[in-house]
């Protein structure tokens, strides 16, 4: 990041809304100076399948956000979602070169890019490649190994991959209204990054963001992301269930799960009736409100225990001692906490935001958009640091030129 | 969460997807960015080649400081001055040789351009005058110069001079020119030629005069081959001109009307005039479409001789006329 202030746009293009927030950043603070939202169109699941639709409704927020920032936005950091989005776990081990058995840098950037150097498969490609912490002789180092006395250094990498196509039709998405992706971030490292506190991160903690199309999580041990993954159902296929079970249209089936919607079951009397509209108008009816409740509550226990299941060894109540922490626009879904508990065996709670986070974007809905500012910010700065100081004369004019 | 342990990829990245986008996949948005783009980088073009010619501007006038010339340029003996003439000058390399008298193997820095260019001025055939040091060695002369119209005799003491006289009334000797050129030149007639101090002041009115001379030259050559003296002693109080052709003809052109209309009446009266052979005729045009013409017949037993300079004074003197007679 250079000294000089940049306006940097958070897109998060979700299946039922797009989110922008701009951020002024002045390489040392950043700013929530805008923000704009608009209902998605042509987004499925977390993938464009409409790019005319998808872009108007994105460069609709854009303008919004920009308008309502009175400044331009210089480059993007884009949430990234979706069912094609998979992960893997690859580590390394190498033995310390230097006599006196002292890690030098040369050894940790050997070990890294043999953890990093796994081949994908064809039209795969690498969004994220999180590390884990480092190991000396078996023992765990948080922070940097190197200048650390051992024989043998290990390092885990928890790596993310996309599909070409679908990385490649969001960024067209974003480059359509003439902007530069600069840092593509998983939607669940974003969110996660917002709702979690370090501490929670230390002690183990998992995070998932259930939006309309996908649920994203993202498991936390030792402080750093551990697991992650997408779950390609979400609170959409909730009304789904409810418009075929109760013969709805969308909307209506909508209507109910916002009003009545439950993740357990607490209706005793099998008789109990809801209105859907409850302004006696023709063409008002009844529901049984036990039916909807055991509808959107099975569909949220199966979510749930999908995301258990694959996070398969990886997750346990004895590393995930601060428990479940849930955010997006789902989460607000009646008893989801209580399902959650119940699931995963762990105490849960809705994620929020911190307390210095401004009223106007502490809706969950902003959660993703929140992350990706303040996660992309600092992941940015980190990866582009040690590229300047390597940087020689001509890098240095080369960068002027790129920044210009 | 520590940021440091999400590292860059190494493999296939998302970064390795080309992001320029078609202009037909954007939306009317992007292309107002765009285009904005363009015109930001257009501005920043223009800016950057702005501040690059203000400073060459900058550094070709540091050029010329003495103060900002590296020490081996002072030692550097000058060249030969070069002349550069504009309107097609007639001065050359040894009239400047000979106007700058630089002493030889003298450098750049020793000259004092404002002496030198007192000195090339101090030629009253140099209008202005432009030096320029183009280190290490060459010192470029830039001359504007006098072009001449009529000549004049003056008397300096005992000694006769022909000058030359310039659109501006500015006398001075003439290098350079073609001789013939100028036997065709006219000579000025009934003026006063000051001294200031070693040269003259320049003569009052001489622009009427070009005018006259010039559409003469360029309407009606054969006349203006046929003019032997234009005399100015009527100029100043009426306005008039008289000229005297080669064979005694005279002419008297007011300033107040148009010299071309009054040339043509002269062509006209000179040619019936041609007719009858043997007289000198006083042609007056001041009076507009009314041309008197006073015809003179010359006496042989009364030869005319040329008027006496007193001092400094014309040695065309207007003749009196002696038999009048209308046309």
């Amino acid at each position: 990041m250079s000294s000089r202030t940049t306006f940097i746009g958070a897109v998060e293009i979700g299946t039922s809304k797009i989110s922008v927030l701009v951020g002024e950043y002045t390489g040392r603070e950043l700013a929530i100076i805008g923000r704009g939202e608009c209902s998605s169109r042509g987004v499925i699941k977390g993938m464009v399948v409409d790019y005319k639709a998808a872009s108007d409704s994105t460069h609709s927020a854009l303008e919004q956000a920009e308008r309502e920032a009175g400044e331009r936005i210089d480059a993007v950091f884009l949430a990234q979602t979706g069912g094609h989005l998979e992960g893997f776990y690859n580590e390394a081990s190498v033995n310390v070169k230097s006599s006196d058995n002292m890690i030098d840098p040369g050894d940790v950037r050997t070990v890294c890019d043999l953890a990093k150097s796994k081949e994908l498969p064809a039209g795969r490609m690498v969004v994220h490649n999180i590390r884990r912490p480092y190991r000396v002789d078996g023992r765990l180092v948080p922070g940097s190994p190197e200048n650390l006395v051992g024989q043998r250094l290990e390092v885990g990498y928890w790596n993310v991959h996309g599909q070409e196509q679908r990385l490649a039709d969001n960024i067209h998405v974003i480059r359509g209204f003439n902007l530069e992706v600069r840092e593509l971030v998983l939607s669940s490292l974003a969110s996660g990054h917002m709702v979690t506190s370090p501490e929670e991160r230390q002690h183990g903690v998992l995070a998932i963001d259930l939006g309309a199309g996908t649920t994203d999580f993202v498991l936390y041990r030792d402080g750093a992301p551990h697991t992650t993954g997408v779950v390609p159902v979400g609170g959409a296929h909730l009304t789904n269930d409810l418009s075929i079970g109760l013969r709805l249209t969308e909307g209506q089936a909508e209507k109910l799960k916002l009003r009545f919607g439950r993740a357990n079951v607490q209706t005793k009397d099998k008789a109990q009736k809801v209105w859907l509209d409850g302004n006696f108008a023709i063409g008002d009816r009844q529901f049984p409100q036990q039916a909807i409740e055991q509808i959107t509550s099975a569909r949220v226990w199966e979510i749930l225990e999908v995301v258990k299941r694959k996070l398969g060894s990886s997750f346990s109540p004895e590393t995930c001692a601060a428990g479940v922490v849930l955010t997006g626009g789902t989460a607000k879904l009646t008893g989801i906490v209580d399902a959650a508990a119940k699931v995963f065996g762990v105490p849960a709670h809705l994620g929020e935001a911190p307390t210095w986070v401004n009223e106007n974007t502490r809706d969950p809905g902003y959660h993703t958009a929140l992350g990706l500012l303040y996660y992309g910010v600092s992941s940015h700065a980190e990866r582009a640091a040690p590229a300047r100081r390597g940087g020689g004369f001509l890098k240095g004019v080369k960068r002027l030129f790129a920044n210009a | 969460m520590n940021h440091a342990l999400v590292n860059a990829p190494a493999a296939r990245s998302w970064r390795e997807i080309p992001q320029p986008v078609k202009a037909r996949a954007m939306s009317n948005g992007g292309r107002w960015r765009l285009v904005m783009a363009g015109v930001r980088t257009a501005a920043l073009t223009l800016l950057i080649g702005a501040f690059l010619w203000g400073a060459w501007l900058v550094l070709s006038a540091l050029r010329d400081d003495a103060k900002h010339v590296p020490a081996s340029a002072k030692t550097v003996p000058m060249k030969a001055p070069e002349l550069q003439t504009m309107r097609d000058g007639v001065l050359d390399g040894t009239w400047l040789a000979r106007t700058l008298e630089l002493a030889p193997g003298v450098t750049l820095l020793e000259l004092d351009l404002q002496k030198l260019r007192e000195r090339v001025l101090s030629d009253r055939q140099v209008m202005t005058a432009t030096l320029t040091r183009r280190f290490p060695d060459r010192l470029i002369v830039q001359v504007t110069e006098r072009m001449p119209i009529a000549r004049v005799r003056v008397a300096v003491g005992a000694v006769q001079q022909d000058l030359l006289v310039a659109r501006d009334g500015v006398l001075f000797p003439g290098y350079g020119y073609d001789v013939a050129m100028l036997r065709t030149l006219p000579w000025l007639d009934g003026v006063v030629v000051a001294r200031d101090g070693a040269a003259f002041q320049p003569i009052p009115h001489m622009a009427v005069v070009a005018r006259l001379l010039a559409d003469a030259q360029f309407s009606a050559p054969h006349l203006y081959h046929q003019w032997q003296s234009v005399s100015l002693s009527r100029l100043e109080a009426d306005r008039e001109i008289e000229i005297t052709t080669k064979d005694g003809t005279k002419g008297l052109f007011t300033a107040k009307g148009s010299f071309f209309m009054q040339l043509a009446r002269f062509d006209n009266i000179v040619d019936r005039l041609a007719r009858q052979p043997d007289i000198r005729a006083s042609i007056d045009l001041t009076l507009g479409r009314e041309v008197p013409v006073t015809i003179e017949r010359p006496d042989p037993l009364d030869p005319r001789a040329p008027a006496a300079a007193a001092g400094i004074k014309s040695l065309f003197p207007s003749s009196q006329s002696k038999n009048k007679r209308e046309l």
